[in-house]
């Protein structure tokens, strides 16, 4: 009951403290409804990505007909992938053709598109009708009858489209669809992936729970002097305790409420956000009730906790407030021992295994206790490493005078910045170790070429012509280009016998040169290309490229009766060489001919492949070999060469922690902010009399600089050492060796802006306190 | 308009905060060496005055002259230049920089003019053996008393040997005894400087340590320099 009584009559005093009262408890419920948003954020991911991922998967190819041949049905539908990019995004879609008259339907798509019809998402929508997408309108000339609703889309701002085509057909790359939705199980996260997550959220979160358990104690100062006003009328410590208890309870309440409101604002508009080309469904930002329920009862519990802790290092006596940071030196054993104990929870839990199933508790824990062990360190480290600072400029020693008198406050603004910055330092190391098994080298030299072309439709004359018309395409520097087919050793062969084949490139003699170690070549020549240091394979080359015989160029022939035979010579004096690596980093062996030794016209079912190099400093050079491509054929694919391929799964935890880590960073920020205002405004006098002196404003400037660069570098130096041996224990932990070490340098960049961030948007404060009406006290 | 020979004389101010007039046609003057005191009640504008006087406060008209310079016609920058070289102040609770130990206090307007530190701190701890708190150089403000607290402001005021000292109400907050020694040190140190002091107060008894009053009532100013 006494508790209860304490506990009301400090909410009373919050709430009815007047202008100032209630100026405390709103930048508390400010602060704590920040965290309470960010919180609830978090807690609405895993819904989010189950709900992009259930869309995703329900708008693909129904399994069936994915793994087996589909008979044609008044249902089924022909399609082909016409996947582009533009600017930099990606542009997902199909060329689709019905063959019945009630064809299958995608998600979200209401009629099936006739021909040259397209149903467009509202994002790609509004690019084509655009100055901004005239390119993508010239590749894809569509009109845009319908507009694919939410349920189609894995996003709100997906480029996404369905194009309905009268002329699509097996044969020139249509694969026949029974239904939609995938229901396969979805594969689970690796190992190394669910580690990376655990330190994702614990990274994440950590600055989140100190920035709150901060914000409940913003205006602490002029609290504790209101207590010892209540000293002085008779009030015992415990019930001073428990009042301010009572007032952290309310700030934090009052936060809960705010949070939940920035939350519903934020998801109202979030569907209008785009961050680094992601965005989400307002409905997909729902948090587990479980989580929220969480959340509503530990954030009040903490601002109490931690208001209790607090109360302890401060001595309320009825003549005012006393700090015992003063007289009492921090000690170190206890705060080495939280980050100890952590590093000792992960070197039990041991190696992950490769396939075994993880227990993320011990590893989340043991990352926990190293972060805010470290979180610990810091307000010692700070003590120990200011009172050595002494002499120097006012300004220099302004700032460490007053960080000598009291760190705490500084030490409590930099926590946040110290494990968000130890954090990310172990997981960059992380992410660098475990690359290699998500980054595979693609064996590609962009060097070479920075596009790769390849249509199943263009054949025979048509493939000659694409090649020029690439070559033709502004910003195009050289094409590699190939007209490329099968052929076989004529004659007849038994069932059991293997059919010789090898292939056939056609291309003119810097085409051949780039495919193939030929010294001499002239138009007209002939090569067979044997495979670099494989005799087994070379001899299989020459069963079919046979130095004076005929080889048959139609592959089909001899198994379709429809077939027509097309024979051709390869010349007696053609050279033998060895092959070498194209810039997509492929090995042509067979046969190779300039296009003066074979005509590629003649060649009955021969690809167009182009590998294409341009200059870059052409503006959308990219978008105009894709609108060139687009012109041959809808359904050609246009790639992107790369010396490295990164796995879709990694890339977006890697996405996910770079939003993060941005958000998390702002958070600090504010905290920061919030702090060094807060102490100005308590120095509101003090700098009025400083001003008085004549005190020069850059002075003061300097000072607050000082005030903020000597903890966040403390800070950083306690983060970048404590990340850097939790990233080499996590490492370890999957068995890989740290690779880079300097990982940090971007880390301590950031901390470097937000001290400067921190002290630019404090100064406008200061300079309105640095005013000389602080004097009056009438 | 200015009395002869006066070092800092201010003429027909008028200040107003919101709607409430603070300064209502006051004129004053001191001449170099000479302590005035400036009395009257609370809220009468005393304080207003003296901030006025050290170009702290810009007045809504009037005019206040320095040494043959109009303050107003000054920068910012020049007045705060001239109040780090030419003027010294103590307030009536002493307002030191908590953080700064007492020596770094008195200090700190020499450091503000560009002065080493060693050399600052040695002359401040001169000062501070004048004013008998020497012993608490190594220590912070709330480890002084009130009245040693209020020796080592007028120290800090005084290290700089300013041509003015503008003092508000500087034994405010002291009891009788510590007032008077207070008072007593101001007024010896001034004196033996060369050094005007403007004095705030409203205590007859601290008036006393005065060559002259100057009294203010609603705003307005009754300085007998200017009826000559």
């Amino acid at each position: 009951m006494t508790w209860l009584r304490d506990l009301g009559l400090g909410i009373r005093f919050a709430a009815g403290g007047g202008r100032e009262g209630w100026a405390r408890t709103a930048l508390t419920a400010v602060g704590v409804g920040l965290g309470v948003a960010l919180l609830l954020t978090a807690a609405s991911v895993p819904h989010l990505l189950t709900e992009r991922s259930s869309r995703d998967r329900a708008r693909a190819e129904v399994a069936a007909s994915r793994d087996a041949v589909v008979p044609k049905s008044d249902t089924t539908v022909l399609r082909v992938n016409a996947a582009t990019e533009y600017r930099g995004i990606g542009v997902e879609g199909f060329l689709m053709r019905a063959e019945g008259a009630h064809p299958v339907l995608p998600p979200g798509v209401e009629a099936f598109p006739g021909p040259g019809e397209m149903a467009a998402s509202p994002a790609l929508r509004e690019l084509l009708a655009s100055p901004e997408g005239a390119l993508l309108k010239e590749r894809l000339p569509y009109r845009v009858t319908s507009t694919i609703a939410d349920p189609g889309l894995r996003s709100p701002h997906e480029l996404y489209f369905y194009v309905g085509s009268d002329s699509l057909t097996p044969a020139t790359g249509g694969h026949r669809l029974a239904g939609y939705g995938d229901d396969t199980p979805a594969e689970p996260l690796t190992p190394v992936l669910v580690v990376l997550v655990i330190l994702i959220c614990v990274v994440l979160l950590s600055p989140v729970a100190i920035f709150i358990a901060t914000a409940v104690r913003f205006g602490g100062d002029r609290r504790d002097r209101r207590l010892a006003a209540l000293r002085l009328v008779g009030t015992d410590i415990r019930t001073t305790r428990r009042i301010a208890a009572g007032e952290a309870l309310f700030g934090s309440l009052l936060g809960l409420l705010a949070g939940l409101a920035f939350f519903l604002v934020g998801r109202r508009f979030i569907g209008h956000i785009e961050l680094w080309n992601h965005s989400a469904f307002p409905s997909d930002l729902t948090p587990a009730l479980w989580q929220a329920a969480l959340i509503a009862v530990a954030v009040p519990l903490s601002a109490v906790l931690v208001t209790l802790v607090a109360m302890r290092s401060v001595a309320v006596e009825p003549l005012g407030v006393m700090r015992h940071t003063g007289s009492r030196r921090r000690r170190l054993w206890w705060r080495l021992l939280v980050p100890a104990l952590g590093l000792a929870v992960l070197g039990l839990t041991g190696k992950v295994e490769e396939d075994a199933p993880v227990d993320p508790y011990p590893i989340a824990a043991g990352a926990v206790l190293v972060l805010f062990g470290l979180a610990l360190l810091l307000p010692w480290l700070i003590e120990a490493g200011v009172s050595r600072l002494h002499g120097g400029a006012p300004a220099w020693q302004l700032a460490v005078r007053r960080l000598q008198l009291n760190s705490g406050a500084a030490s409590r603004a930099v926590s946040g910045i110290t494990v968000a910055v130890a954090g990310a330092v172990a997981l960059q190391m992380l992410f660098a170790a475990v690359g290699d098994e998500f980054e595979s080298m693609t064996g590609q030299d962009p060097s070479r070429a920075q596009f790769h072309t390849f249509s199943e439709k263009v054949t025979g004359d048509a493939a000659a012509r694409t090649i020029e018309k690439f070559r033709a395409t502004e910003g195009v520097e050289r094409v590699i280009g190939t007209v490329e087919t099968y052929v076989i050793k004529p004659g007849t062969f038994g069932e059991d016998e293997v059919t010789p084949t090898t292939s056939l490139t056609v291309g003119d003699c810097a085409t051949l040169k780039e495919l193939a170690e030929i010294s001499s070549c002239e138009e007209g020549d002939s090569f067979v290309v044997h495979p670099r240091g494989d005799k087994e394979l070379s001899d299989w080359v020459d069963e079919t490229a046979r130095k004076g015989e005929e080889v048959e160029l139609n592959p089909a022939f001899g198994w379709d009766p429809k077939a027509k035979s097309v024979r051709w010579t390869l010349p007696a004096d053609a050279a033998t060489v060895t092959t070498s690596r194209d810039p997509i980093g492929l090995e042509h062996s067979g046969i190779m001919a300039t296009v003066g030794a074979i005509d590629p016209r003649i060649l009955p079912s021969a690809q167009t492949v182009a590998q294409i190099k341009v200059d870059e400093g052409v503006e959308d050079v990219a978008e105009y070999v894709r609108n060139t491509a687009a012109r041959i054929d809808p359904g050609m694919r246009v790639a992107t060469l790369a010396s490295t391929e990164r796995d879709r799964q990694y890339a977006s935890v890697q996405t996910g922690l770079r939003l993060g880590a941005a958000a998390t960073l702002l958070l600090i920020a504010s905290s920061m902010l919030i702090s060094q205002l807060e102490q100005l405004r308590e120095r509101k006098r003090l700098l009025s009399v400083l001003v008085a002196f004549g005190t020069r404003r850059v002075t003061l400037g300097w000072s607050v600089l000082w005030q903020t660069a000597v903890p966040v570098t403390a800070g950083l130096l306690v983060a970048i050492a404590g990340g850097l041996g939790l990233g080499a224990v996590m490492t370890w932990m999957l068995d890989k060796t740290v690779t880079q070490w300097w990982l940090f340098l971007p880390m301590a960049g950031a901390g470097g802006a937000l001290i400067v961030l921190v002290t630019l948007l404090s100064l406008p404060l200061l300079w309105r306190l640095m005013r000389p009406d602080g004097l009056r006290t009438e | 308009m200015t009395p002869a020979g006066s070092l800092l004389a201010a003429h027909d101010l008028h200040k107003t905060y919101g709607s409430t007039p603070a300064l209502d046609g006051a004129s004053f003057s001191v001449h170099p060496g000479e302590v005035v005191a400036v009395m009257g009640p609370s809220g009468s504008g005393k304080s207003t005055l003296l901030h006025c006087l050290a170009g702290i406060v810009t007045p809504d008209s009037g005019t206040v002259t320095y040494g043959g310079r109009e303050l107003s016609a000054m920068s910012d920058a020049g007045r705060s230049a001239l109040r780090r070289t030419d003027f010294g102040f103590v307030f009536q609770f002493g307002q030191l920089v908590p953080e700064l130990t007492c020596v770094e206090n008195v200090a700190l307007p020499l450091r503000l003019n560009g002065v080493k530190r060693k050399e600052a701190e040695g002359t401040a701890l001169e000062w501070m053996a004048r004013l008998e708190v020497d012993d608490v150089a190594a220590k912070r403000p709330g480890e002084v008393s009130g009245g040693q607290g209020q020796r080592v402001a007028v120290a800090r005021a005084l290290v700089a040997t300013p041509k003015v000292v503008f003092a508000d109400e500087p034994t405010g907050a002291l009891d009788s005894l510590n007032g008077e020694r207070v008072m007593e040190l101001l007024t010896e140190s001034a004196r033996t400087a060369g050094t005007a002091v403007v004095l705030v107060t409203h205590e007859a008894r601290v008036a006393a340590y005065s060559d002259r009053d100057v009294v203010v009532r609603d705003g307005r100013c009754r300085d007998l320099e200017y009826a000559v």
